[in-house]
């Protein structure tokens, strides 16, 4: 029978693979069991708009603060003025894990600044 | 190198450990790289619970631990041996999965840990399976083979053995294609005798590969004295290629709100590319 002894590096490879795999299973039950059973929670921020040349562009940040995924989230900024609604705009996220953050832009014609802007998470699926 | 070459007693130097980890390395990536290009498998990343990712990361050592137990160059190696060896595959596939992933650009530094994790486990695993039978078939089996007494003196045919290999088959090619929406349509769209079909002609590939084409290894590997257990051997490796792809399926949450039936289809479907795989495993990663 022969028999193989390790060398150093072998036990280096298996002291990572070690730290490695029983890190990620911690972690995992870990954030398996402080991870509740909320349903997808978003929320919207918008940023400062700006002038392009072709249109007005505002930065749209998207954040999920609930324990589950969201799917094909679809989000509707208005513009408004005196209570009067001048245009939209609208942004679709395809995937919005759980306490993720993605980042995406609306357009308009018409300046943004002057007006007021509301933003608001139009549905989304459970995927 | 500490070149102790008692009778009992050998190391390894480090430059053969070095081109071993690379056979690894190449392995883990011709058998894995399509699941790791393909959408549905980093969306499935961060879908699936923590938990799920778990037994997903068990299932996969216990197929690294039945593998490494019945593989050629290590029948002789001890259960303790048999752990470690499994346990660094994982670690090589983490990091070879982790490193291709983030050049792909579907891990960012600013994403949250769990996504990271999730979509690393569900590629990595597959890697690992992938490290495991690039380590055992890829080198050219020159100087650790010797002593071992070779395949060719090997009369019986360890049925536990050739189950492992079946599994590993059926699973490293049906993970490329199970996370894909294909698989869903084909069971909704598809109808039941077709699906039959699909069902047969995955029977005809095992009996071609098993026993009919004279395919390496099988005069070797495969019980075929009887019309029995012919028969036998190709239901039970359709059997295998069946079970692992509903697992696979379950694990990427595909039957999740789906009739029976679609189920049903969708194992079918998947079971094509299983069979093709224990068949060919039961040939070629002995």
């Amino acid at each position: 029978m022969k028999k193989t002894k390790k060398n150093w590096l072998e036990w280096f490879v298996f002291a990572l693979g070690l730290i490695l795999v029983s890190a990620t299973l911690s972690y995992l039950i870990y954030a398996g069991a402080s991870m509740g059973h909320e349903p997808p929670s978003i929320e919207v921020l918008l940023g400062t708009p700006e002038k392009q040349q072709f249109n007005f562009i505002v930065p749209v940040t998207v954040l999920n603060h609930g324990d589950e995924t969201a799917e094909g989230v679809s989000i509707e900024v208005v513009m408004e003025t005196g209570g009067e609604v001048k245009a939209r705009g609208e942004l679709e996220v395809a995937f919005l894990p759980r306490h993720a953050t993605r980042e995406g832009w609306v357009t308009f014609e018409q300046d943004p600044r002057t007006s007021q802007l509301k933003a608001r998470v139009l549905g989304y699926q459970k995927p | 190198m500490s070149g102790r070459k008692s009778a009992k007693m050998k190391q390894r130097t480090v430059t053969e450990s070095l081109q071993e980890y690379g056979r690894g390395v190449a392995g883990g990536l011709i058998f894995s790289l399509p699941l790791l290009y393909t959408r549905e498998v980093w969306w499935a990343g961060f879908i699936a619970h923590p938990y799920r990712l778990i037994a997903y990361v068990f299932a996969t050592f216990l197929l690294l631990l039945g593998y490494n137990r019945y593989s050629g160059l290590r029948r002789d190696s001890s259960m303790t041996e048999v752990a470690i060896d499994s346990i660094e595959e994982m670690g090589i596939g983490v990091v070879l999965g982790a490193l291709v992933l983030f050049l792909l650009g579907r891990i960012t530094l600013g994403m949250p840990l769990i996504e990271i994790i999730g979509v690393v486990v569900v590629g990595a695993m597959t890697v690992a399976i992938g490290v495991s039978i690039g380590t055992a078939q890829l080198g050219a089996g020159g100087k650790e083979d010797e002593g071992l007494g070779g395949s060719s003196a090997r009369n019986e045919i360890d049925f536990g053995a050739q189950m492992v290999f079946a599994l590993c088959g059926a699973v490293l090619f049906a993970a490329n294609m199970a996370p894909t929406e294909e698989i869903v349509i084909i069971a909704i769209e598809t109808s039941w005798a077709k699906l039959m079909g699909l069902a047969i002609f995955s029977l005809l590939i095992a009996f071609l590969i098993l026993h009919y084409s004279d395919f390496k290894g099988a005069a070797d590997f495969v019980r075929a004295d009887h019309f029995a257990v012919i028969l036998l051997g190709t239901v039970v490796t359709y059997a295998i290629a069946l079970g692992s792809s509903a697992l696979i399926l379950w694990f990427f949450g595909s039957f999740e709100g789906v009739p029976l039936f679609t189920a049903l289809g969708q194992t079918v479907a998947l079971g094509v590319a299983a069979t093709l795989g224990a068949s060919a495993g039961r040939l070629l990663l002995q």
